[in-house]
C-alpha cells in the first residue's frame, strides 16, 4: 500500500487549493439558463411625432390608466398621471400651437434616484427608471428633483376592482409612482401600452424601440430626423425624444 | 362538636378535582387549537422541498421580488402566478396559516392573487 508522507499531502492540498482559486473561468455554482434579466446592452427610447399628436386624442393616457391601473381621485392637485398632455402655445403667435405627451423622461442621470434616500429609485441595467415601491418610505424628495412633473404620490387608498388589470399590483397609500415605461410588458417582448394604443388610434405619434440597435426604426429615426429633448440645458440626458417641437 | 372527614379523604377528593380539572376542556376551545387545516395543493411537488418552503417561503418570495423588481430576472417558476397553480385558493392555504401563526404580510393588498 502506497503511503504518502506529511509534506507531499499538504503539498497536494496547496496545489489543489491553488488550482481551483487560479484557474480561470472555474465557477463552483453553475448559473440557471432561465434566469435572464435587463440587459445592459438595450438602451430603451421613445420617439414621439408631435406633428402626429392631436388635441383631442387621450387614446394613450386612457391606455396607460387601464394597464397600469392608475386611479383617478377626481382631485386636481392630488392625482396621478403618469403621463399628460401638454399644449405650448407660442405668446407671439410665430409658431404653430403643438399638443404633446408628457412622461417620465427616462433620464441617463437621473436626479430622483440621486436623492432618494432609501434607493427605492434606481436604474435598471437597461436604462429604465423605477420605484421599488416596497422600498418607498414616501418622502417626496424626487417629486422635487423631478423637472418634469413626472411622478406622483398616492395620497389615498386604492381598491382593486374587476376591470384592474391583474399583471400590475395597485399601490399602497403613501408612495411615489411613475410611468416605468410599462415595464412588464417590455419583459415579456411587448411595447408599452401608450404606444400600443397611439398605433391603434391610427396617430403613430409614439415610436417605441432600442437605440443601441442600429437597424431598429427608432434608431433610423433618431439619426435622420432633427430630435428634440425637452430641457436638454438639465444634461440629464432623456431617452424620450420629440420630433417637431 | 363538627367531625371533619379524615385526611385521607380530604387528598383523595383534592385529587379527584385536580384529575377532573385536567380533563375537562371547553368543547369550543378544544377544536380551535391544534395546527390550522390547510386545503392540500393539486400539484404533486413544490418548486421547493415541503419542509424548506415551510420555513424559508418567505425569503424565497422576497428574493424573487427583489429579482424581479430590480434586476426585471423573471423567473416563471417563482411567480406567485406559478403558486397560484396549486394553491388554488389563498384563503384557504396561506391565509390560514398566516392567522394561526399571528402574522400579517401586506402582498396581497397591491398585488393579485391569481384564481
Amino acid at each position: 500500500m502506497a503511503t504518502l508522507d506529511r509534506r507531499s499531502v499538504l503539498g497536494l492540498g496547496g496545489a489543489v487549493a491553488a488550482g481551483v482559486l487560479l484557474a480561470p473561468g472555474v465557477s463552483l455554482l453553475a448559473a440557471p439558463a432561465e434566469k435572464t434579466g435587463a440587459s445592459a446592452d438595450r438602451r430603451w427610447a421613445m420617439l414621439i411625432d408631435t406633428n402626429r399628436c392631436t388635441a383631442d386624442c387621450t387614446a394613450c393616457l386612457t391606455a396607460c390608466r387601464k394597464e397600469n391601473n392608475v386611479p383617478l381621485f377626481g382631485e386636481p392637485a392630488r392625482d396621478i398621471h403618469w403621463i399628460r398632455k401638454v399644449t405650448i402655445r407660442d405668446k407671439d403667435q410665430r409658431r404653430p400651437t403643438v399638443t404633446l405627451p408628457v412622461l417620465c423622461n427616462q433620464c441617463e442621470h437621473p436626479p430622483c434616484v440621486h436623492v432618494c434616500p432609501t434607493e427605492a429609485s434606481f436604474v435598471r441595467k437597461d436604462g429604465i427608471v423605477l420605484v421599488d415601491e416596497h422600498r418607498c418610505i414616501g418622502c417626496r424628495y424626487c417629486m422635487i428633483a423631478c423637472p418634469y412633473k413626472a411622478r406622483s404620490l398616492v395620497y389615498h387608498e386604492t381598491k382593486r376592482t374587476l376591470e384592474s388589470n391583474p399583471e400590475v399590483p395597485i399601490r399602497s397609500k403613501g408612495v411615489v409612482e411613475k410611468c416605468t415605461f410599462c415595464v412588464h410588458r417590455l419583459d415579456n417582448g411587448l411595447q408599452p401600452a401608450c404606444v400600443d394604443a397611439c398605433q391603434k388610434a391610427g396617430k403613430e405619434a409614439m415610436l417605441f424601440g432600442d437605440l443601441n440597435d442600429p437597424n431598429s426604426e427608432i434608431a433610423k429615426r433618431v439619426r435622420t430626423v432633427a430630435t428634440k429633448t425637452i430641457r436638454p440645458d438639465l444634461g440629464l440626458k432623456p431617452r424620450v425624444h420629440y420630433q417637431g417641437l | 362538636m363538627v367531625s371533619y372527614p379524615s385526611s385521607f379523604v380530604r387528598f383523595l377528593f383534592c385529587v379527584l378535582a385536580l384529575t377532573a380539572g385536567l380533563l375537562w376542556t371547553p368543547s369550543g376551545i378544544a377544536l380551535a387549537d391544534g395546527p390550522p387545516q390547510l386545503e392540500l395543493p393539486k400539484g404533486k411537488e413544490c418548486v421547493k422541498p415541503t419542509e424548506w418552503m415551510r420555513r424559508n417561503h418567505m425569503d424565497f418570495l422576497k428574493e424573487s421580488r427583489e429579482l424581479a423588481v430590480r434586476e426585471g430576472v423573471r423567473v416563471k417558476s417563482d411567480s406567485l402566478k406559478n403558486c397560484a397553480t396549486c394553491h388554488s385558493s389563498r384563503e384557504k392555504f396561506c391565509d390560514r396559516c398566516h392567522a394561526y401563526a399571528g402574522v400579517a404580510p401586506n402582498c396581497f393588498e397591491c398585488h393579485h392573487y391569481p384564481k
